[in-house]
């Protein structure tokens, strides 16, 4: 593997979009279906993972020279661990009610692949600026990732958006927005539309 | 009868009811990922069933015996500290941390344990026990268990071993129904015309949205148990 | 900081301490306790196996192999990805002699495509090889190729299609990992070891003889032995099939006669084109992969025939 790769700006580039990972990776699926049923609470979600995912990224950057190989995935995931505690604390103080809606997915953020694979993959092989600027730009993707399913179930849900008004009063609410199955139906159908998106640019770049 | 009761609605609430899948999204990237093939996808429910069971008891008993809010061993050190003080030392920041650490050391202790005495079964499920140490559903099934001890407004509402157990059972038994499920379907649509943007993942999600659904029509199953249960 | 502060803190550090030097011991302990004795070569064969995991070598993964190599004496040179480089590691580890390795690729043993076969009836069933070949009158020849595609579906290299319904395989793309010979229902694609880019092939596998193979298939073998004499034995007729004895084979045999002789063009060229087809086709411009192109009466959709 060559040892610089892509640079520190192209990193953070390709995380937004290219490389986004909820569309292209399918990392992090389990909060993008439960925290989406409103642009609020996904939005915090997405704050809660980028400082878990930039703190830990620049630790483990830091602790890459002195790891030995067979206890890495474990210091990575106790590193973690600790982050999430810390931004589940925050939230319990500072964003109560949120806290009460994010309920137990903000713990689950510890197992959130995209973390880990991000630690893997790029933290623990380089500097701490590179690493630092992935994580930006993965958080980022992932941000835009949770805001468009949230924004169609929000929108088709409770005709609200950010909790203002946008459809009006009459709109019948899509109950089954709000509900498990509206999310699955939404992230399907998303990713459907992503990857035509994407053949139609391939075929028409080539 | 009341407590046989609240069993069978843990346990048919964990898995059916609020099935861990299609309800609260856990366990989502092996449910895309594993189940092409019913047999694989049977293989990693039942790896996950038993990984959660095993970390549920360890879980609770840390939860119950050294972190939650005045549990045996705390109280018992600050007891010898500060002897006579009513204030109760409270160590449930080190939930998560440990929770994980006892997931990923006891994944690698059966993956140990059943390589050695059980080769079959190791060349059956070994391959997803990596896997299954940073499955949501997991660390989920031990969330829950600490909610049920440290969130319980008094101490008679407490889940003890055996219900956090059957919570703990139930939830993986759901999640095998759930993959297996999706399994079945998914070589079925192996010969359908599916559209191309929406191959793999696509079509999982859409027939996991259908199949959440169907699993709608649970909602109410606890009441009417608890209606016949204690009657 | 106060009494309860510190106690929290130190009672937090002591607990993480405990658990981290339990959790040790007993996965130090259990490390020794349920050691399983592997050989060191099974390691060494593992990283000089390509970890493809495609099941080409007949095991599932390349850790099957593997152990297999070192306890039961398998083969080294069935791996069909890593190729000779890899199994000439592997003797090495092994401490064995590499033999000429030469890599095995498919061959579909049938050269009729649609128009060529006879007795054909319209199909409404499942629309996969495996279905088909369980009832009858589906083509008249009940040994070749129906061209459902259960082998486009298994080669997850997209190195084998149905042109025009035969399967034929694309070389270039082609690794040999032989799932689409394990897929066939009728079994008419085997593995053959490629010593030359172009290697010959009977295309039939009808084992029927003359007038019968005649009724059901225009370009099928009718077992006339023609091959045979030509060649003076180098084509054995079984089951009025010929084989080819590939291990007797020079590489620059002139199979001119034999192509001549044979009246039924059921011998074919198969793997990278000659100098002279590459000339013929040089202005044409061929498409990527050739589509069936004709349509259902009853609407739109493209019937996969």
């Amino acid at each position: 593997m060559p040892s610089k790769g892509p640079t520190a700006t192209e990193r953070f580039i390709n995380g937004i979009i290219p490389e986004n990972p909820l569309y292209r990776n399918l990392l992090g699926l389990c909060p993008a279906l439960a925290v989406t049923n409103g642009m609020k609470p996904a939005l915090t979600m997405a704050g809660a993972t980028a400082f878990v995912l930039i703190c830990a990224n620049v630790i483990t950057s830091l602790l890459r020279n002195v790891l030995k190989p067979h206890l890495r995935i474990l210091v990575f995931t106790l590193t973690i661990a600790t982050f999430v505690t810390i931004a589940d604390r925050f939230l319990q103080a500072f964003m109560y009610d949120m806290s009460k809606i994010l309920g137990p997915y903000v713990p689950l953020i510890i197992v959130n692949c995209m973390i880990i694979s991000r630690c893997e993959v790029c933290a623990s092989k380089q500097s701490v600026g590179t690493a630092f600027s992935d994580a930006v730009g993965v958080s980022l993707g992932f941000c835009l990732g949770l805001a468009s399913i949230a924004t169609v179930r929000e929108i088709l849900g409770s005709g609200t958006w950010m909790e203002l008004r946008v459809l009006p009063e009459a709109w019948p609410n899509w109950g089954i927005m709000v509900l498990p199955p509206g999310a699955f139906l939404t992230l399907g159908l998303l990713l459907g539309g992503w990857n035509w998106y994407n053949a139609r640019r391939e075929a028409k770049a080539s | 009868m009341e407590y046989i009761a609240s069993i069978v609605l843990i346990s048919v609430g964990a898995a059916l009811i609020n099935n861990f899948v299609l309800h609260y999204f856990v366990g989502i990237c092996p449910f895309v990922g594993v189940s092409r093939r019913v047999e694989m996808a049977f293989g990693m429910g039942c790896a996950v069933t038993f990984v959660i069971s095993i970390a549920a008891f360890l879980s609770w008993t840390f939860t119950y015996f050294v972190t939650r809010p005045g549990a045996p061993v705390t109280t018992w050190i600050w007891g010898m500290v500060n002897p006579g003080s009513e204030a109760v030392v409270d160590l449930s920041i080190l939930n998560y941390i440990i929770y994980i650490f006892v997931i990923a050391s006891s994944v690698q202790f059966v993956e140990m344990y059943l390589r050695k005495f059980f080769p079959a079964l190791f060349k059956a499920f070994g391959i997803f026990l990596p896997l299954i140490t940073t499955n949501c559903a997991i660390l989920f099934g031990c969330l829950e268990i600490m909610k049920h001890i440290t969130g319980v407004s008094s101490p008679a509402e407490m889940w003890g071993l055996d219900k956090a157990l059957v919570f703990a059972v139930s939830g993986g038994i759901g999640f095998a129904i759930a993959i297996t499920m999706m399994a079945g379907i998914r070589e079925e649509l192996d010969l359908c015309d599916v559209p191309k943007p929406l191959e793999g993942a696509g079509i999982t999600l859409l027939v996991a949205g259908i199949m959440a659904m169907a699993f709608m029509g649970f909602t109410g199953v606890d009441r009417g148990l608890e209606a016949l249960l204690l009657k | 900081m106060d009494l309860m502060t510190t106690v929290t803190i130190a009672v937090a550090a002591g607990t993480m301490l405990v658990l981290a030097v339990a959790m040790s011991l007993v996965l130090g302990w259990a490390n020794r306790a349920f050691h399983v004795e592997v050989d060191p070569r099974i390691d060494a064969i593992n990283d000089a196996l390509p970890a493809a995991n495609c099941g080409g070598c007949g095991y599932v993964g390349c850790g099957e192999y593997a152990e297999a190599i070192v306890h039961e004496g398998a083969d080294i040179d069935l791996c069909p990805v890593g190729g000779p480089a890899t199994a000439a590691d592997v003797a090495e580890i092994m401490g064995v002699d590499v033999g000429d390795a030469a890599p095995k690729r498919p061959v579909v043993h049938c050269s009729a495509e649609y128009p060529q076969r006879l007795g054909r009836h319209e199909y409404a069933g499942e629309m996969t090889c495996t279905s088909a070949n369980l009832i009858a009158g589906v083509q008249g020849c009940i040994y070749g190729c129906l061209g459902f595609g259960d082998c486009v579906m298994a080669c997850e290299y997209d190195a084998i299609h149905i042109v025009n319904g035969l399967a034929k395989v694309d070389y270039d793309k082609c690794i040999g990992c032989s799932a689409c010979a394990r897929a066939c229902p009728r079994n008419i694609i085997t593995m053959i070891p490629f010593k030359t880019e172009r290697v010959m092939t009977v295309a039939c596998s009808n084992k029927d003889f003359g007038k019968d193979v005649k009724n059901v298939c225009e370009t099928g073998c009718i077992g006339c032995k023609s091959c045979e004499k030509v060649t003076k034995g180098l084509f054995h007729l079984e089951n009025n099939l010929p084989i080819l004895d590939y291990d007797h084979l020079a590489d620059d045999y002139d199979f001119g006669d034999a192509l001549k002789k044979c009246p039924m063009e059921s011998l074919v060229w198969v793997g990278k084109p000659s100098a002279e087809d590459i000339a013929e086709t040089a202005d044409e411009v061929l498409p990527d992969v050739v589509e069936a192109d004709f349509k259902t009466t009853v609407d739109k959709t493209e019937w996969r025939g």
